[in-house]
C-alpha cells in the first residue's frame, strides 16, 4: 500500500518538475526574444552604455534560467526510463531548449561582433553610430525582460560568465547534451500545427498592425504626386488603397 | 612571378565575401555628421521617422568619395543596396539605387550581412511565422511556399520556432510605434536579402564554400613552411614560354573570338541571363537541325571547334560520306570513347576498333604510316585506355590538313551556310521582362539530354558504316553490268 502512495507521490514531484521546466522554457523564449530585439539598437544612434548595460543584465538572466533549466531537464531524462507517460513532453522540452540554446548563442556570438565593430570607449567613436531611424529606446523591452520569475531565479547563485566565455560554455552545454542523452531529435512531434498562429487570437490589439503596412505604403502619396501612388509602372491609381508593390 | 602568386597556391582564391568588411567602413564613414550622406526626416501619416536618405545624395556622396563618375557612383550604391547595408523605402523588393528622390535607410548592423555565418533557415522560419500572426495568414505565395517546406523539415523544432516567434512579435509590441515601424521595415528588408523573392536579384550567391577563411592569418608552423617551400619548387619547375609568343596567342585568340562571347558583345536574339527568354538556347541545342550563323562561324576557326560541336561534328560526317572517307572520323570517334567509356567494356572496345580499322583487310580500315601502326599493334597486346593515342593523333592531323580544308570548300558546308538562322535581336518592354521573368522554368534534365545523345548514337550505328568492301563489290558489279 505504502509503496504505491509511494509511486503516486513520485509521478506527483515528477509532473511538478516537467511542469516547471516548461515555465522555465517560456521565460527562456521571452527573454531570449527581448535580448534580440535589444540587440538591434546595437550600433545604431540609440546605442550607448546604457543600452549595454541592459543587455549585459538580460544576458545575466538567461544564463541563470538556462542553467537551472539544463540542470532540471538533464536529471529528469536520466532518471525516466523508456515508455512513461511524461517521456515524450520531456523529450520535446529536450529539443525546444536546444533550439534555444543554438538560437541564443548566434545572438551572443553576433552581439560580440558588433561590440568590437562598434566600441564606444572613445568620443569620436560615436560618430561612426549608424543612423539606422531609431528615435525611442528599447527599456520597455528590458523591462519586460528583468519582469521575468522563475523559481530557482532568486534562489540559486551562480556566476555568470563574461561573453566570450558565455559563448564557450554554450558550446560546451551543447556538446554535453548531445553526448549525454540519447533523443533522437527527429522523433519529436510538435504540438502546433503549420498555420494555426496566424489563426489564434489570442494577442489582442492586431488589428492595429494592419496598419504597420499601410503606414509604409501610404507615405509614398505625399512624395510621388504625379505618377500614381508608388514607383510601380502600372499603378495609376492615385489613392491609399494602392496594393502593388 | 611574384611572391604574391605562390601564396595563392594554385587554389584560385575566390574573395568570396572579403568585400564585405570594405563595404562596412564605407558604410561607416557614411554615417560622419559633418562629412557623410545628408539626411532627411521621412513624413508619415502619424509620424516621422528620422535618418532618411535620397539616392541621388548618396550617389554624389560616393562620387565625390572615390573621385568617380556618376554611373560608376550608381553601380557602387546598388551593390550596398543588394549586399542589404542600404534598403529602399518605396519599392522594397527591387535592390537597385535609384539616382533619384527615392528614399533609402541605413540598416541597422545587427541585420548586417556576416562573412563569418551563413543566415540559418531557423531564423527565416520565426520570421515567417511572427509574419503569418502579424497578417493572419496572408502571406505572398513565395513566403507561402517556403513556410511549408520549413514546417516539412524543421517539423521537430515548430514548437519552438511558434513560440519564438510569438515571444520577439510580443516583445516587439513594447516599442514605441515610429521605432515599431522601422523595425519592421528592417527586418522585412533584411530577408528580401537573404531570401530573395522571385525576380529580386541579391548579391548573396556567393559560389562554393571554402574550407579556410581567408581572412585568416594562417599560423607559421614547420607544415606550413614545409607546403611553401614545395609551392616554390614546383613554381620553378614550370615550363615557360616567351611573354611574346604567349601574348600574341592571347590577342589572336581574342580577336576571333570578340564577337562570339556574350559577356562582350550582343547575344543574338538575347542573353536569357539577362532576358529571361530562352530561344538563345534553344537555338543552340548540340543537334538542332539549322545552327545559328555565329556557330558555324566557329566551326570555320579550327577543327578542334568543328569536331566539338556535336552538329558541326555531324556535318562533318555528313560530308566525309559523300566522299567514302567516313571511316577517319569513325576511327577517331571509337578512340575518344575508348579514351573516356567504362573500364569494363575497355578490352573488348580495344578488339573491335582493331578487327574494324587497324587489322589487315579490315571492313573500313584507316591509313596510318607504318611506325604508328607498329606502336599500336604492339601496345594492342596489353590495351589500356590510351593505347590507340598515337594513332588518333596521326588521324586528328591527316583530318585536319587534308579533309577540313576541303569541307569548308564542298557544297555540304556551303549549304549549311547558306541555311543558318540568324535571329533578330529580342526587343522586350518591361511588362514582357517580368512577365518572361515569371515564366521561368528549369531547362531539360541532364538525363533526358543523355538519353538523347544515346538515341542519337544508336541511330548513327543502325544506318551502318559505308563498308569499303560493299563499295567496291557494287562498283565492280556496276562494272560487270
Amino acid at each position: 500500500m505504502s509503496r504505491w502512495r509511494q509511486s503516486v507521490v513520485e509521478i506527483q514531484t515528477r509532473k511538478r518538475q516537467v511542469n516547471e521546466c516548461e515555465r522555465a522554457q517560456a521565460t527562456l523564449s521571452k527573454v531570449t526574444a527581448c535580448f534580440q530585439q535589444m540587440a538591434t539598437s546595437l550600433g545604431s544612434n540609440m546605442d550607448g552604455n546604457f543600452l549595454r548595460e541592459e543587455l549585459e543584465e538580460t544576458r545575466t538572466v538567461a544564463h541563470k534560467i538556462c542553467s537551472g533549466l539544463h540542470r532540471r531537464l538533464l536529471s529528469l531524462l536520466i532518471e525516466m526510463e523508456q515508455g512513461q507517460e511524461d517521456k515524450e513532453q520531456v523529450e520535446r522540452l529536450w529539443v525546444i531548449f536546444l533550439s534555444s540554446l543554438e538560437n541564443f548563442q548566434q545572438d551572443l556570438k553576433k552581439i560580440k561582433v558588433l561590440q568590437e565593430i562598434f566600441p564606444l570607449t572613445q568620443r569620436k567613436d560615436r560618430q561612426a553610430l549608424i543612423n539606422a531611424g531609431y528615435a525611442g529606446g528599447t527599456s520597455e523591452v528590458a523591462a519586460r525582460a528583468a519582469m521575468v520569475q522563475t523559481p530557482w531565479l532568486s534562489i540559486e547563485e551562480t556566476a555568470s560568465p563574461d561573453l566570450k566565455n558565455h559563448i564557450v560554455e554554450i558550446d560546451v552545454l551543447l556538446e554535453e547534451m548531445f553526448q549525454r542523452v540519447n533523443v533522437p531529435l527527429w522523433s519529436v512531434e510538435p504540438t502546433q500545427q503549420a498555420w494555426l498562429e496566424g489563426v489564434s487570437t489570442q494577442d489582442g490589439g492586431q488589428e492595429e498592425d494592419e496598419s504597420l503596412e499601410d503606414i509604409m505604403e501610404v507615405e509614398v502619396v505625399s512624395q510621388n504626386n504625379t505618377s500614381g501612388c508608388c514607383n510601380h509602372h502600372n499603378c495609376k491609381v492615385g489613392c491609399l488603397l494602392c496594393l502593388l508593390s | 612571378m611574384t611572391i604574391r602568386n605562390v601564396r595563392d597556391h594554385g587554389q584560385r582564391y575566390r574573395p568570396r565575401m572579403a568585400c564585405l568588411k570594405k563595404v562596412e567602413n564605407v558604410v561607416l564613414e557614411m554615417q560622419d555628421p559633418k562629412t557623410g550622406v545628408k539626411s532627411q526626416t521621412q513624413r508619415l501619416v502619424i509620424t516621422t521617422i528620422p535618418h532618411a536618405i535620397t539616392g541621388e545624395d548618396i550617389v554624389a556622396w560616393i562620387a565625390n568619395r572615390f573621385k568617380t563618375d556618376a554611373a560608376e557612383a550608381r553601380a557602387m550604391g546598388t551593390m550596398m543596396v543588394a549586399f542589404g547595408y542600404i534598403y529602399p523605402l518605396q519599392d522594397h523588393k527591387r535592390l537597385i539605387l535609384k539616382p533619384d528622390t527615392s528614399l533609402y535607410r541605413f540598416q541597422t548592423p545587427y541585420f548586417w550581412p556576416a562573412q563569418q555565418w551563413l543566415v540559418e533557415d531557423t531564423d527565416y522560419a520565426i520570421y515567417l511565422a511572427k509574419r503569418n500572426i502579424r497578417k493572419k495568414g496572408m502571406l505572398e505565395l513565395y513566403e507561402q511556399e517556403q513556410y511549408n517546406n520549413l514546417y516539412k523539415w524543421m517539423n521537430h523544432k515548430w514548437d519552438f520556432i511558434v513560440m519564438q516567434a510569438k515571444e520577439q512579435y510580443r516583445a516587439g509590441k513594447e516599442r514605441k510605434k515610429p521605432d515599431r515601424v522601422v523595425f519592421d521595415c528592417q527586418e522585412r528588408a533584411y530577408w528580401v536579402v537573404h531570401r530573395p523573392p522571385p525576380g529580386t536579384v541579391s548579391a548573396m550567391d556567393y559560389g562554393h564554400d571554402r574550407m579556410v577563411d581567408p581572412n585568416m592569418e594562417e599560423k607559421k608552423t614547420p607544415d606550413y613552411y614545409r607546403r611553401i617551400i614545395m609551392f616554390i619548387q614546383q613554381c620553378i619547375m614550370r615550363p615557360r614560354v616567351k611573354s611574346s609568343v604567349s601574348i600574341g596567342a592571347l590577342i589572336k585568340y581574342t580577336t576571333t573570338y570578340k564577337e562570339h562571347d556574350p559577356f562582350l558583345h550582343t547575344c543574338l536574339p538575347s542573353s536569357p541571363w539577362i532576358t529571361d527568354d530562352v530561344t538563345y538556347w534553344t537555338l543552340n541545342m548540340p543537334n538542332v537541325e539549322t545552327p545559328t550563323k555565329m556557330r558555324v562561324e566557329r566551326w570555320t576557326f579550327s577543327f578542334g571547334e568543328l569536331l566539338m560541336d556535336p552538329r558541326g561534328r555531324a556535318d562533318f560526317r555528313l560530308f566525309l560520306k559523300k566522299e567514302f572517307s567516313g571511316e577517319n572520323l569513325a576511327f577517331w570517334e571509337a578512340c575518344e570513347d575508348l579514351k573516356w567509356g567504362a573500364a569494363e567494356t575497355m578490352k573488348e572496345k580495344a578488339q573491335q576498333i582493331y578487327k574494324t580499322f587497324l587489322a589487315r583487310g579490315a571492313p573500313r580500315w584507316i591509313n596510318i604510316d607504318g611506325k604508328t601502326m607498329d606502336i599500336t599493334v604492339k601496345g594492342l597486346a596489353h590495351p589500356h585506355r590510351y593505347v590507340l593515342d598515337a594513332a588518333q593523333t596521326h588521324i586528328y592531323m591527316l583530318m585536319k590538313k587534308d579533309s577540313y580544308g576541303r569541307y569548308l570548300k564542298s557544297p555540304v558546308f556551303k549549304e549549311t551556310q547558306k541555311k543558318a538562322v540568324a535571329p533578330e535581336s529580342h526587343r522586350f518592354t518591361e511588362t514582357q521582362l517580368e512577365q518572361n521573368a515569371k515564366r521561368r522554368r528549369p531547362s531539360l534534365s541532364p538525363i533526358i539530354l543523355r538519353q538523347q545523345e544515346e538515341e542519337q548514337k544508336a541511330k548513327l550505328a543502325a544506318s551502318g558504316p559505308v563498308d569499303i568492301t560493299q563499295v567496291m563489290s557494287k562498283l565492280e558489279r556496276k562494272q560487270k553490268n
